[in-house]
């Protein structure tokens, strides 16, 4: 194995998520069974005490993923030297078979570890915990997948082999060969622009109906679901294009290099902060006839489209401003 | 509302650098031991960071391609013939034979690199030599060297200058000299060169050109630059990632020490959080306090110990490591290393040392946050 | 007002040390009144009191707060409502209750040492998160009014008895909250402060504050403005009167 520094550092995190969020689900089970609100027993007090802790440990285990995700692709980014055929990331997570699971999963923690906090903040808002079952049974979800993360990624760098000739990103990406990042790349550009306007549309348009009038809640949140993979395959397939100025590169993790002013990072982030609003509000949804939650939910559910619109806005405004700015032409 | 929350969060924070401020000499001890922490890991990944960009830029220099002759599957001169050959390849620019070889001197204990320059070589029975040469042997311009050739006569060779100090991490031990009298030290056979240097026009056919050598020359073997780029990134970042596993232990000492730190609240500390219930405090509030104490102490401590590894790495060349690397080599190079630190380093070592001691506190905090009111009232 | 019903609180449940420290306990106590709790010490009476200002959560049972005492007061979640069983509200809402309607004096008056007077008072208002000046001059203005203005920036250290009491008085009213709850607060004070504690119990109750007393001071119980004296004894109640 290769005993960079930023891997010792990365595998320590994970053991340490691993460790946070498998306590959180442990306590959550006994919460899950014994809790009893109106109960005034000391176990229920104890109970209530806990709830501060696994929320305590669960807004860190939120942080640290971001953290350890950004981390991750800039290791995997900085190692492309130790792999011929490697430019950059896209190369270095093709070293082995763990690679792109690895990056996979812990994308998703950090949607469901975002998703539990807004669940979460709604459930302490109300005065008698009516999701806190849910909340906790959402707990024996991510924290084995949390687990199933860590050891994903430590085969990965254990099974890392310094001798393997591994792929650029310019071949993963191309238009020809059969594996699934060359088809998305193969998409027809005006089909894939389409595609990715269209459901930017319907995502800010129904957005807006929800926030103003409370209705297409479900539409919203699947369009803005929806937007996340959209917006990734539209990158691969013509956005990519406009910021390297190259009709071959197409690189998700190219656009991470200072040689590109770092942009990817607001990029990814934006769409980040979107898929969790977006599917935040389509979570609290089923809960709006809670009477506790009366209050709460609608301003929660505005609070988080705002957020959607605004990072989804930020994401195709930096696209289209690129898109103008840039001298390549990719239509005539 | 946002302001609300902004008000709340600036409150909280001065209650908290009161509160710290407060208890100095609990904090002070938490503070030393922290920085140093950050400071032992900090200087570690600075130093191997550092020389192995010095490295990388070094080698930039390097030839693109060397070929090698083997014979059973071990090193053996090569005919200089072979440079013909080689430069009939096309895509070659150029293809030069190299002279230098390894001395050991048993005076010291030591191995040089004995070289050849390409240009510029030194007069006959005139040598050039590293300061690290220079240093341990304390011989200087105009004194004399003696070597001992594979015949058994010793040579002596005047020196004529030393190596400027700026290359000194891969000049250190060499010493350069005429070809002359490098093959008759050697006694190596005038027909043949160490190995042959080779550039190419276009570096994406580096690859193609390496296996048509081998195709023309079977006894041959090239060599890479990038190989050779590779394997010394790989070194330096196996011996930092090394360094730091060694460190892991004081890494988790500490944290053990952060956890006892935290948790160790005197009867005043209790009694305080104790009547902050009281008069209205949630726990969720103490909790935000005992958050920010984490955050204020952990961003001094962090900052400190970075500045001050950055100092020791690279304006006092690392002083506090050099008992534990000389072991690696007799001539050590006494170099500035250029300083080079990016965030990307300052996010491993936050990921190292900060993170660490955040879940170390967690639980200790939370069981100060929820230190019951009612016991303030019976007391 | 206050309504307890069938109030029991237990210490140590299940254990060997088990303890019934308040065991059945049905009271309702009037606004804009003074209200003493007598009792030898070990009676439950500052269990009770902690009860009555929703510092803890009873066994079993239920407490009300009724309408006159919220008037006026919005808690988030729960919205403008005429009565709040507060048994079983989680911590974070009990606080905010507790925070916004009683105002604590305690036995010793635990003021946080290390701290001026004026920061002392100024502590409670802290998670509410209003402006820092806002915060600042209120707590001046308390301290003003119980003549202490010039030693707001003293350590609490170097307060005497007399002054370190008016502090927490002060402190208690930052929230401005309708109930005072004390708790022996005559215990450490001689008999000229006592009666001065007991004036300014008076003014609060003509501004239209309730107070609860728990104490077994005579120089309390026996006081002129109090309306109501209520006997405890092993974590019941044992008649009223003087």
């Amino acid at each position: 194995m290769i005993l960079h520094p930023a891997i010792v550092a990365l595998v320590l995190v994970s053991l340490l998520l691993t460790m946070m969020s498998l306590a959180g689900a442990f306590f959550g089970i006994r919460i899950i069974r014994r809790w009893d609100l109106s109960s005034g027993s000391e176990e229920q007090l104890v109970l209530e005490r806990q709830t501060y802790l696994i929320s305590t440990i669960l807004s860190y285990v939120l942080v640290f993923e971001i953290g350890s995700l950004f981390l991750f692709i800039y290791t995997a980014d900085s190692m492309h030297t130790l792999f011929t055929g490697a430019m950059c990331a896209a190369g270095t997570l093709y070293v082995d078979s763990y690679g792109y699971p690895a990056l996979l999963l812990k994308i998703l923690n950090v949607i469901l570890a975002g998703l539990w906090l807004i669940f979460n903040g709604v459930d302490n808002r109300a005065y008698d915990y009516p999701l806190i079952r849910k909340k906790y049974a959402m707990l024996l979800i991510l924290a084995p997948l949390i687990l199933a993360e860590t050891v994903v990624q430590t085969l990965y760098f254990t099974r890392m082999n310094a001798d393997v000739i591994t792929s650029c990103c310019g071949s993963l990406f191309s238009l020809e060969g059969g594996s699934l990042p060359s088809d998305i790349a193969a998409l027809p550009v005006k089909a894939a622009m389409a595609g990715f306007f269209s459901v930017l549309g319907l995502t800010l348009s129904s957005g807006l109906v929800y926030r103003f009038t409370g209705r297409l809640g479900w539409l919203f949140s699947f369009s803005g679901g929806l937007f996340f993979p959209v917006a990734g395959a539209a990158f691969i397939a013509f956005i990519s294009l406009y910021f390297y100025e190259l009709p071959t590169h197409r690189c998700p993790f190219c656009v991470l290099q200072r040689e590109y002013g770092y942009i990817g990072y607001p990029l990814y982030a934006a769409l980040l902060v979107g898929v969790i609003c977006a599917l935040g509000v389509g979570l609290l949804i089923p809960f709006r006839n809670i009477s506790s939650l009366a209050g709460i939910l609608p301003r929660v559910q505005r609070k988080l489209t705002l957020g959607c619109l605004l990072a989804y806005l930020t994401f195709a405004g930096i696209t289209v401003l690129q898109m103008v700015r840039t001298d390549f032409i990719l239509l005539d | 509302m946002i302001s609300q929350w902004i008000e709340r969060q600036r409150l909280f924070i001065d209650f908290t650098l009161a509160s710290l401020l407060r208890r100095k000499g609990k904090n002070l001890s938490l503070f030393a031991v922290y920085a140093l922490v950050v400071f032992m890991l900090a200087s570690a990944m600075f130093l191997t960071q550092a020389m192995k960009r010095e490295a990388a830029l070094v080698l930039k220099d390097a030839p693109e391609m060397i070929v090698q002759r083997l014979l059973g599957g071990r090193y053996d001169p090569i005919p200089m013939e072979y440079v013909e050959k080689i430069k009939s390849i096309r895509g070659v620019v150029s293809a030069a034979p190299r002279l230098w070889g390894y001395y050991y001197d048993p005076v010291i204990g030591a191995n040089y690199t004995l070289m050849v320059p390409r240009s510029d070589a030194p007069a006959s029975e005139k040598i050039v030599i590293g300061n690290g040469i220079s240093r341990t042997r304390m011989i200087y311009r105009d004194d004399i060297l003696s070597l001992r050739g594979t015949d058994g006569m010793t040579r002596s060779f005047t020196v004529a200058g030393e190596i400027s100090p700026e290359s000194e991490l891969v000049s250190a031990d060499l010493i350069l000299m005429a070809e002359t009298d490098f093959r008759g030290l050697f006694d190596f056979p005038a027909d043949r060169a160490t190995d042959i240097a080779v550039s190419v026009r276009n570096q994406k056919e580096l690859l193609t050109i390496a296996r048509k050598v081998a195709d023309l020359l079977p006894d041959t073997r090239p060599i890479l630059r990038e190989e050779m780029v590779r394997t010394y990134d790989s070194v330096f970042d196996w011996r930092g990632g090394i360094m730091i596993v060694l460190l892991l232990m004081a890494l988790l000492a500490f944290a053990i020490f952060a956890w006892e730190k935290a948790s160790g609240l005197s009867a005043d500390e209790k009694r305080e959080i104790g009547i902050l219930k009281a008069i209205g405090w949630e726990t969720a509030d103490v909790m935000i306090v005992k958050a920010y104490e984490g955050l204020l102490i952990s961003f001094f401590s962090f900052t400190v110990g970075i500045l001050t590894a950055y100092g020791h790495v690279f304006f006092f060349s690392a002083f506090l490591f050099v008992p534990a690397m000389k072991g690696w080599s007799v001539l050590y190079p006494d170099f500035r290393i250029t300083p080079f630190a990016d965030p990307y380093q300052v996010a491993i070592l936050f990921c190292l040392t900060v993170m660490p001691y955040t879940v170390a506190t967690i639980v200790p905090s939370w069981r100060a946050a929820i230190i019951d009111p009612d016991a303030v009232m019976r007391s | 007002m206050i309504k307890l019903s069938g109030i029991i609180k237990i210490f140590n449940s299940g254990r060997t040390n088990e303890f019934v420290a308040v065991g059945g306990v049905t009271l309702a106590l009037e606004a804009n009144r003074v209200t003493v709790l007598k009792g030898p010490s070990g009676s439950g009476k500052t269990t009770l009191l902690s009860l009555i200002g929703c510092m803890a959560r009873p066994t079993s049972g239920r407490i009300t707060l009724h309408n006159g005492l919220l008037s006026g007061k919005r808690f988030s979640g729960i919205g403008e409502v005429a009565e709040v069983e507060v048994t079983s509200l989680p911590e974070r809402f009990l606080t905010e209750v507790r925070r916004q309607t009683f105002g604590f004096i305690f036995q010793q008056f635990n003021l946080v040492k290390g701290v001026t007077a004026l920061e002392n008072v100024m502590l409670p208002a802290y998670p509410l998160g209003e402006k820092h000046d806002t915060v600042r001059r209120r707590a001046l203005d308390l301290l003003e009014m119980f003549g202490l203005k010039a030693r707001a920036a003293a350590r609490v250290e170097w307060l005497s008895g007399g002054e370190a009491q008016r502090v927490a008085i002060a402190r208690a009213l930052m929230n401005d909250p309708p109930v005072i709850i004390a708790d022996e607060p005559t215990a450490h004070l001689d008999s000229k402060l006592s009666v001065d504690f007991m004036e300014i119990i008076a003014k609060l109750k003509a501004q239209g504050k309730t107070t609860v007393i728990a104490s077994h001071d005579p120089l309390v119980c026996g006081a002129a403005m109090v309306d109501r004296v209520i006997a405890v004894r092993d974590g019941r109640i044992d008649g009223e009167g003087p």
